[in-house]
């Protein structure tokens, strides 16, 4: 039923000295919640019914002494509990976000962002409070059933039946109520879930549903979940609003029970007035704590099901992993060429089947201090086959090798020093332009100002009003997309890496800019090898070599006038980017 | 008292002088970060819960009845110690005959709470439930009905995350926490009744306790609040770090800096889980200190009823009253301490809630705007202004004209103002000064579902739902046949690869539609925009990410689409507009040049030389 919240219990073994401590401490509260109870019923008996101010000077400072005990061991109680609970938050916290980091791009595709995010907040939080009620209260129920009886059986055995009576029906109530509101739990989050999706794709869709006036279709659908979510909601709040009221009844009517039998033993001399005042004062004090498990129970299934959610991303197995044999290079000693051996790929689904191919049998050799560019229709496989280079993804069979060095047998750390890698995607992080060209390498000033010359951004950095030191927002919001790509560029740049992959990392560029940039990085590292991926073919044209990709398989490669004038598809390509060629050209 | 209150000052420090892990708003009016803001201040809290509070209490025909339910139940309940009191009395006194209906009464009480105690908690839950539904409505249509310039000044991910997590604690505190609050005030209302109906001086003595108790929940109260808001700060800052690095998580990885990030996000938890350690741990307080307050107002109560039962003031069966009143009061004490915290994460999300329920947008209809009729296309853009933040103009002085089924290309360098001008053609923002007619009407005249359904837009960022190819070109337009849509592929020749798709146009795309290649994903927005069969087509740079081969077949299918239709093509690429009728060349948000492909090559302007850059390198560019 609990299952996930059992594994994470699990984890908790080698912490078992406080978990018991934790426990042992709740239930000795629970000693002294039952055994205040009972001295309230001698309080009245032997002291206020007897008049005998001193017995209830005495039984009164016994109870406070009592309060007290129980008060601080509730506080250790809860102390422990806070302390496994955020332990168990920050835990989760940096394990999800450790387990994504060394997932594989392949993985990442797959997963959400915004649902490892909503892992790594909402989830762990709902956790975090799952873990902390479970410890504080899960157990106190079934202690106060077992204690209260034991007291009962001390102090008022005459009516010992009756409390086990009323116990065995307390529980069965309890059971009763708590018994199938997780399913309905269940279904309630599953409702919230399609709200949130719904609620989701809206905002992130948000231009495609004003472009297309479809606010009243947005509103419809999402009334349909929000009523949903209203009903679903609805059932199990409505079995927790039931708990409270039957407790009460539970308790008033047993006492209505208690005295009207106690009474009639009292008229007979059989019982003392004491013991009846007692065995109501124990009622009390042991069924009212029961509706505090209305509390508890929302609140551990929704910690379940949150549970299970981080499970999902925490057993993710990683796709690229390091392999154990693998030596470090020496990278000043490195030449940059490279080579692709048989190379196919395929991407593997959750299931760990392997999709269609999207590289087939790929030979190339990219020779040290070349240029090369890779072109190609959409889905050819140009992205996929240079992320082969820095491990992004790795080779369903086949080889890339840096100098003849499989690059699987690269440490994982060492390769990223050994490619610089512009992604698609230009990303900035919040910080400075400076924390975001140096990214956590050792990179000092002036190569960081020749790497930011060099991509066209030194000038626009410069014109900032605190430079290098000007402030990035988050995912570099204030600076504009041609800007990002150029930081990005500087980036990748700025560790002069043996070979630098620009990834269709210039296409907000205009093209005056971006033959600038291409024309200054070739200047500024001449020996690197330097692989272009482009959708405009005008930004490979000077490469001094282009391989053409089309459906995964080279369909063509060699200089810009090799290719036109021996490859029809390249022709092709060009004069529908650039018109037709005149005659009496390169022919 | 033993509440380890040496931490509060220091909590208080750390809430005001802990840097923001954040950073401020930029210059270009980056929106700041809400999710790192600490919690309102005390009287906003105040407002936020009370107009929380008013949603469930507009649903009337529930809420009354709960209310009246509720009071009757908590009635009952302070009204057993009193009886039982009696039946102690009874019994003790050996009055045999009362015993029976005075047990009677209290079953009949007990019943009574019970039937009105859970009726009024069902009718309760359920105005909670309607009452967060409609608040999720509210919430969801104004931002429907808000402008671009909303979502420009912030992160979508960031306004998701925020208003999901928003919304569940608004949602604990309505369908847990409200109830539990109603039902704990009345309690201590109708047991403070009960008392002074009982005694008036024994009522004083108990209540001398009380100050203990509620300075105990103040105290709380004090040091769990700022705790709270440093939770909620170090929080946003662990998830705001969160959130930026698994955006760009495949640059982290592409670097290797995947540990440094580890390292970042170890310290920043590490923050929160000491911060939240100490803020939750204080609320944990209140309930072991009521306890021990309540029992000394239990003894208290018992030495001084004692002495006045011996003195013939009452009889001692109201002392033991007495004992349980005080009792009474503590659950309610408890529990309006536990509530307090989840009423301040509730009012800190609600006042984010309220926030954009509040924001009005800034394009809306104008009074007596009528809808754009249609008479052909003639769109005239006269001496138009336009700044998306006051004081930075980004368009000056637009003037041109599109006649009907015109195509016109625009072009220009990064930047230009080549998209704004699209922008403010369908409205999304509106203009400083000038004019902006279609067939001769004002666009601020007109209705602007009628304008935007007039004007199909090709975004820059394909987006796709997550739902199946069909369903995604049928939200185009509402009753869209599959035939026609269908069709509509056909000629953005996306027909073939839909085919190839493991079922066909019955296939659920990922999310944001990542299962398909970029090409892929813009030919599909293509074929969405046929099928909204629009009267005018803006065209923003849709071909740019499309491979060449595939462009060359999509621009038969648009040039098709085009026909007869007036046009907007912004192209990186100048082959895709140079067959246009006009076209405009825009640098830094004017109109620099303008007429055909061949007129502007003989300028040998900023034209010419944008089309040259193409040829760099190659032969043609050195004609």
């Amino acid at each position: 039923m609990y299952s996930s919240f059992v594994r994470l219990f699990k984890s908790f073994r080698p912490h078992w000295r406080k978990l018991l401590l934790s426990q042992l401490l709740l239930a000795l509260a629970v000693v002294m919640t039952v055994r205040i109870a009972a001295l309230n019923g001698r309080l009245v008996s032997e002291g206020i019914q007897q008049g005998d101010i001193s017995a209830v000077i005495h039984i009164s400072v016994l109870m406070i002494a009592l309060a007290i005990v129980q008060a601080i061991c509730t506080m250790g109680n809860s102390w422990l509990a806070v302390l496994f609970s955020e332990g168990t938050a920050h835990e989760l916290r940096v394990r999800t976000f450790a387990r994504v980091q060394h997932l594989s791009f392949g993985d990442l595709d797959r997963f959400r962002i915004g649902q490892l995010l909503t892992r790594m907040t909402a989830d762990v939080q709902s956790v975090k409070m799952g873990v902390l009620m479970t410890l504080m209260m899960a157990l106190s129920a079934p202690i106060t059933i077992v204690l209260s009886i034991a007291q009962a059986a001390e102090s008022t055995p005459q009516l010992l039946n009756l409390m086990v009576i009323i116990m065995a029906v307390v529980t069965c109530a309890l059971i009763g109520l708590i018994w199938g509101i997780r399913a309905m739990f269940i279904r309630r989050q599953a409702s919230l879930d399609r709200l949130n999706n719904v609620l989701q794709e809206n905002l992130s869709g948000v231009r495609v549903v004003k472009a297309f006036v479809r606010e009243e279709t947005e509103m419809r659908k999402f009334t349909e979940v929000n009523s949903d979510l209203e009903r679903t909601a609805r059932a199990p709040m409505y079995r927790i609003a039931l708990l409270s009221p039957l407790m009460s009844f539970l308790i008033y009517g047993g006492q209505a029970f208690v005295f009207a039998v106690g009474g009639n033993e009292v008229f007979e001399g059989n019982a003392s007035l004491g013991e009846i005042v007692t065995f109501v004062n124990l009622l009390v004090a042991s069924v009212a704590p029961m509706a505090m498990l209305a509390i508890l129970v929302p609140i551990t299934a929704a910690g379940e099901a949150s549970m299970r959610r981080i499970f999902e991303v925490l057993d993710a197995r990683p796709e690229i992993i390091e392999r154990p044999d693998s030596s470090a290079l020496e990278i000043d000693a490195l030449q940059g060429r490279i080579t692709f051996e048989h190379v196919s790929f395929a991407y593997r689904a959750e299931d760990g089947t392997l999709s269609g191919e999207v590289l087939k049998d790929i030979n190339l050799v990219i020779e040290p201090g070349q240029t090369v560019g890779f072109l190609g229709s959409t889905g050819s496989g140009k992205s996929t086959l240079v992320g082969l280079v820095p491990r992004f993804y790795d080779v369903t069979s086949g080889r890339v090798a840096i100098d003849g060095v499989d690059v699987r047998d690269i440490p994982t750390a060492q390769l990223p020093l050994i490619v610089g890698t512009a992604l698609q995607e230009a990303v900035l992080f919040s910080g400075t332009v400076r924390g975001n060209i140096t990214f956590g390498r050792d990179i000092d000033e002036d190569d960081m100002v020749v790497a930011a010359r060099a991509s066209d951004a030194h000038e626009f950095v410069a014109r900032l009003p605190e430079r290098y030191d000007s402030r990035v927002a988050r995912r570099g919001a204030n600076f504009s997309g041609g800007q990002r790509q150029r930081v990005a560029i500087a980036r990748a740049a700025a560790s002069m890496p043996k070979v630098l992959i620009l990834d269709d990392s210039t296409s907000a560029l205009d093209l005056g800019t971006e033959s600038r940039v291409q024309d200054s990085i070739g200047a500024l590292m001449p020996g690197a090898t330097k692989l272009y991926v482009a959708q405009r073919i005008s930004s490979v044209l000077t490469a001094d070599k282009i391989v053409l990709l089309d459906h995964g398989s080279i369909a063509g490669m060699g200089t810009h006038d090799e290719l036109i004038a021996g490859n029809g598809l390249y022709r092709e390509i060009y004069e529908s980017q650039l018109g037709p060629i005149r005659e009496g050209g390169d022919r | 008292m033993s509440v380890p209150t040496s931490d509060a000052g220091e909590l208080d420090l750390a809430t005001a002088e802990e840097p923001r892990p954040q950073l401020k708003p930029e210059p270009t009016d980056v929106a700041p970060d809400p999710g790192a803001q600490p919690a309102e201040a005390e009287p906003d809290i105040r407002a936020n819960i009370g107009r929380l509070i008013g949603y469930v209490s507009r649903q009337r025909s529930l809420f009354v009845p709960a209310v009246v339910l509720i009071i009757i139940s908590v009635s009952c309940t302070a009204y057993v110690p009193t009886l039982t009191g009696d039946i102690i009395d009874i019994i003790g006194t050996g009055q045999e005959g009362e015993l029976g209906p005075r047990t009677l009464l209290l079953l009949g009480l007990a019943i009574t709470l019970f039937v009105t105690g859970w009726i009024g908690g069902r009718l309760m839950q359920r105005a909670s439930q309607r009452a967060l539904r409609t608040l999720r409505q509210e919430l969801f249509d104004r931002v429907q009905g808000l402008s671009l310039s909303f979502f420009d000044k912030r992160p979508i991910g960031e306004l998701m995350s925020r208003v999901t997590n928003d919304l569940t604690a608004v949602d604990q505190f309505m369908s847990q926490n409200l109830g539990q609050m109603i039902q704990a005030i009345l309690t201590l209302v109708m047991t403070l009744v009960m008392m002074l109906l009982n005694d008036v001086l024994m009522t004083v003595v108990a209540l001398l306790v009380m100050p203990l108790m509620v300075f105990t929940a103040l105290a709380v109260g004090r040091i769990a609040g700022p705790a709270f808001q440093s939770l909620q700060l170090e929080l946003g800052g662990a998830n705001g770090y969160a959130e930026e690095s698994l955006t760009g998580d495949k640059t982290i990885m592409a670097y290797g800096q995947e540990d440094a990030a580890i390292e970042q996000m170890t310290e920043l938890s590490e923050r929160a889980r000491a911060v939240g350690s100490r803020a939750m741990f204080s609320t944990m307080v209140t309930s072991p200190a009521v306890v021990v307050a309540q029992n000394i107002g239990t003894a208290v109560i018992a030495m001084v009823g004692s002495v006045l039962a011996i003195n013939g003031r009452f009889e001692f069966g109201t002392v033991v009253a007495f004992t349980v009143y005080s009792t009474q009061l503590q659950g309610p004490i408890q529990i309006l301490g536990r509530v307090y915290t989840a009423l301040l994460s509730a009012a800190a999300g609600a006042a984010r809630v309220f926030e954009v329920i509040d924001d009005v947008p800034i394009v809306v209809n104008l009074p007596g705007a009528k809808p754009l009729d249609f008479r052909g296309g003639h769109v005239a853009f006269d001496r138009v202004d336009f700044s998306y933040v006051p004081g930075r103009r980004v368009l000056h002085d637009n003037t041109f004209e599109a006649l009907p089924g015109q195509k016109i290309g625009l072009c220009g360098p990064t930047g230009a103002g080549k998209s704004t001008i699209m922008n403010i053609l369908t409205r999304y923002y509106d203009i400083d000064s000038g004019r902006i007619s279609i067939d001769g009407q004002d666009i601020r005249d007109c209705t602007l579902d009628s304008l935007r359904m007039t004007i199909s837009a090709v975004l820059q960022e394909p987006l796709l739902f997550s739902d199946t190819v069909m369903m995604n070109l049928k939200y185009a337009r509402e009753g869209a046949t599959d035939e026609e849509c269908i069709e509509a592929c056909r000629q953005a020749n996306a027909h073939d690869f839909v085919m190839t798709l493991p079922h066909g146009y019955d296939t659920v795309l990922a999310e944001r539609g990542a299962s398909l290649s970029a090409g892929q994903r813009q030919m599909l927005t293509i074929a969405r925009a046929m099928v909204a069969a629009p009267k005018m087509l803006i065209l923003d740079e849709a071909t740019s990410n499309v491979d060449t081969r595939t462009e060359k077949l999509i621009q038969q299918g648009l040039t098709r689409l085009m026909h007869g239709r007036t046009s907007f093509v912004i192209a990186h690429r100048l082959s895709t507009i140079r067959d246009s009728d006009q076209i405009l060349v825009i640098d830094a948000g004017r109109i620099v040049e303008r007429g055909t492909h061949e007129g502007l090559l003989a300028q040998r302007g900023l034209y010419h030389r944008l089309y040259m850059t193409q040829f760099r390198g190659s032969p043609m560019g050195t004609d």
